[in-house]
Formats: C-alpha cells, structure tokens, sequence
C-alpha cells in the first residue's frame, strides 16, 4: 500500500477562529474531569470499613465496563465505533494496553488511600502530569515552537503543582499510619506513573482521529481483564466469591463510583484530544482539590489535626491551583499545532489511515463520506442491560457505616452535576461529540 | 489500494505495531506497575 503522501495532509493554516474554540473545549474539559474523577473516588474510603482492596477495584471496574458501553450506545451508537475501528484496527492494542495500565494503577491508589489516605494519595499520583508533558513533547510534538511564555506556563505550572503535592505528602507524615506510609507512598507514586503513561495511547488514538468513546470501549476490555486476572490471582476465586457476597451491601457503591469515573474519563479523553497531554492531564489533575473537599468536608478526613497539617494541606491546594491556572492560560498555538499535525502525520503514514479522516477528527468533525451516527435496537439493548445490573445492586445496597455530611455532599453534587451540563453542551455543539 | 482504507496486510500491521515504541514504552511501565503491586500487596 502506498504511503500517504505529506501533500495529502493540508498544509493550510488551521481556522483560528475554530482553533481556538477547541482549545477552550479542551480546558473545559479538563476541568470538567477534575470534578468527576474527584467525585469517583470518594466511594473507594469504603476500604476502611475492611473491604479488599483488589475486591474494591474489581468491582469499581465492572462499574467501569458497564459505563464505558452504555454510554458511547447512548451517545453515538456502536455503529460508530465500528465505523471507526474499521478505520484504524492497531489502536485496539494501545486501547487494551491503556485499559491494563489504567487497572493496575488504580488498584495501587486503593492500597495508597488505605495506608496514607485520600487527601495525601491524590497529589501523590497527580505527579503523572509531568510525565505526560514528557511523554507529550518526546513522542506527539507537544510544545516544540510553543515559545518560552507556554513552555513556562506549562512546566511551570506543573512544577507548582508538584511543589503544592510534596507540600501536602509532608503532612502526610503526620496523617499516615506508621507501619504503611512508606508502601503507601509508593503506592501512589507507582499509580501516577502508570497513569503518566497511560496517556501515550491516548493521544495516539486522537492523533489518529479516533473518536473517544470509541476508543473507550475497546479500553475497558483490557481494565476488566487485567482487573480480574489480579483478583484471582492474588485472592483465589473461591475466596475472592465469599468477599464478594459478604461484601454485597455496598457494591452499589463501588459500581456507581465506576460510573462516576468514566464521566470524569470521557471529558479527560477530550481534553487529551484538544488540547494535548501535556496540558490536559495536569488540568483534569484538578480532581486533587475536588477529592480533597470530598475527603475533608463529606468524610472528615482531617478532622482533630492540628493547625500546621491544614496550613500545608490548604497551601499545598492552593500551590497547585495556581499551577493549573497557568497551565490554563497556556493554549497551543498556530506553530504548535502544526507540529501536532506532523504527529498525526506521522500516524497515518506508519498505518495506513485516511489524512482526510485524522485531519477532520482533529478538528472535531466528522470525515467526507462519514455516515451519521443513528442508534440502532442492539444500542438500547447495551443501555438497558446496564441499567438493569445497576438496578439489581441497588436493591441490595445498604449505606455504609461511615462519617459522612449530607449538606456538603449536596453542594459538592450539584457542582459536578452543573459543570456536566455546561461541558456536555459545549462538547455537542462544537463537536457533536467527536 | 486506496490510501483511505486501512492496511489489509495483518502481518505488516504487526511490524508496524511491534518496531513502535509507542508500544513498547506503555509495555515497559505496566511490568514495572505488576512488580510494584507484587511488592506492596
């Protein structure tokens, strides 16, 4: 087959108008996946009530699988995602990949909120910023000719973020139980590693014009497998059944915290899509400080401490605020992102895919010939077998035991729910979810 | 062939897949991810 020749791919300048109203979609996004992704880990402080850790991770991943296909069929269709799996078969490795990737880290977090927990774990991890921004500028052309006013900006902004993270890793040494800090530290640190890098796939799925929510399904095949080999490895499935059924009041729970989290996950996959790894991952770190007030306001993480560990605790939340402003105000420009276009270029060479398909998606519309997404009987099928588990488990849930204020929650809730609305909307009419 | 459609050829795919290391970073960093779980459990 004849490589796709460089005239192919249009060298004109991209519509600066249209440009920048994706950049702006992107930092929405991220921010939008902050709140979400916060939100979904409140249900995992159901560790302390003597859950496995493994189980507590298997079942937030089948949370995870039924989410990440009711909502693409409720979206677009799987005929779309057929459609585009058609186009470009090899991101079903790097999909997989990323969806092992994602299981192994976030059965490490488990173990990190239980030994040093939620408030300290999360900016532990959140260091993966900086290695998307690596990943981002080695491999996908992010930053190259971004001038000196975003390279700040953006290396900038994620070194405040660190430094507001190592600031609140110092309370830890207070918060944490003794024997575990350590284990729980590394816990963390192993987690933001495995995120850092799960973004690789990401970025080359979009690079290639693949639409999120496809890309996702395909995703949540490698998490529930890799997930489930680690259960049965490492529990047995004899004894992993008992925890299961012991621990049956509370699954609810644990699925709805995967379904949070794919919400949270979709809007990061956008921001990773238009505005690039290298800022979309440190703004959708933003869950850090949404995690916080659900851990301190909603469960009284640091209830009783001492003036000092809040002082680092609000200063180590304020330092990384300030980082993820400025990575904000650090949107690609003109010159960037006709290097992020040789990325993609280099992408449909190496696998043979449409330029016209890879130029159109990264411009957030659908290619020439591209047929409309419809739903079709098997889509409401997928939606309402989802519906149907979640509904089972919820006549089985109990309310767990555990220090939580309603009113907060309330607020908190509401806030997500608003910036679901405002994200969704703009996504559908600039997009159409593309 | 049209350069619109997919390359056919399951085995160049393959190739292209495996000399990528785009691939074998992601590999690399979930091996590192399985040892860790393995130490801390």
């Amino acid at each position: 087959m004849p490589p796709v020749s460089p005239s192919q791919f249009a060298p004109a300048i991209p519509d600066a108008s249209r440009s920048k109203k994706l950049q702006l979609l992107g930092i929405l996004s991220g921010f939008a996946a902050g709140a979400w992704l916060g939100a979904a880990e409140a249900p995992t402080k159901l560790v302390s009530i003597g859950i496995s850790p493994m189980v507590i991770s298997l079942i937030m991943v089948i949370g995870v699988f039924l989410a990440r296909w009711s909502l693409p069929a409720l979206i677009l269709g799987t005929s779309s995602v057929r459609a585009d799996v058609r186009r470009a078969p090899h991101l079903i490795i790097w999909a997989l990949l990323a969806g092992c990737l994602w299981a192994v880290a976030n059965t490490l977090t488990i173990f990190a909120i239980r030994d040093i927990g939620l408030s300290i774990a999360f900016p532990l991890w959140n260091s993966n910023s900086l290695l998307g921004i690596l990943w981002g500028f080695l491999f996908f052309n992010e930053l190259r000719q971004a001038g000196w006013r975003r390279w700040t900006g953006v290396l900038g902004g994620a070194l405040v973020m660190c430094a507001g993270a190592a600031l609140l890793a110092v309370a830890s040494s207070t918060a944490a139980p003794a024997a575990h800090s350590l284990r729980g530290v590394w816990a963390a640190l192993g987690a933001g590693i495995l995120w850092g890098t799960m973004y690789i796939p990401y970025r080359k799925a979009y690079l290639t014009g693949m639409n999120p929510l496809s890309f996702v399904t395909f995703f949540t095949f490698g998490e529930l497998g890799m997930m489930a080999t680690l259960a049965i490895t490492y529990l047995g499935l004899a004894p992993l059944w008992r925890e299961l059924t012991s621990a049956r009041d509370v699954l609810f729970w644990l699925m709805l915290g995967g379904f949070v989290w794919v919400i949270g996950d979709v809007f990061q996959q956008y921001a990773a899509k238009y505005v690039g790894i290298s800022r979309g991952i440190p703004l959708s770190n933003s869950n850090q400080l949404w995690g916080l007030l659900w851990g301190t306001l909603v469960f009284g993480e640091l209830h009783g401490r001492g003036v000092s560990t809040y002082t680092q605790v609000i200063g180590g939340s304020v330092l990384m605020m300030i980082g993820v402003g400025a990575i904000a105000f650090s949107s690609a420009i003109g010159k960037e992102q006709m290097r992020w276009k040789d990325a993609a270029q280099r992408e449909s060479q190496r696998y043979g895919v449409s330029a016209e398909y890879v130029e159109a998606r990264m411009d957030g519309r659908q290619a020439a010939g591209e047929l409309k997404p419809s739903r079709s009987a098997l889509d409401w099928f997928v939606v309402a077998v989802a519906t149907g588990v979640f509904t089972v488990f919820a006549t089985m849930a109990r309310a767990p035991r555990l220090s939580f204020h309603w009113g907060p929650a309330a607020v908190l809730s509401a806030a997500t729910l608003a910036l679901l609305l405002v994200c969704g909307l703009n996504l559908w009419r600039t997009t159409r979810f593309h | 062939m049209n350069a619109t459609e997919p390359d056919p050829n399951t085995r160049g795919r393959w190739a292209s897949i495996l000399s990528d290391i785009h691939f074998w970073v992601p590999v690399a960093v979930l091996m590192g991810g399985l040892l860790l779980l393995r130490f801390i459990r």
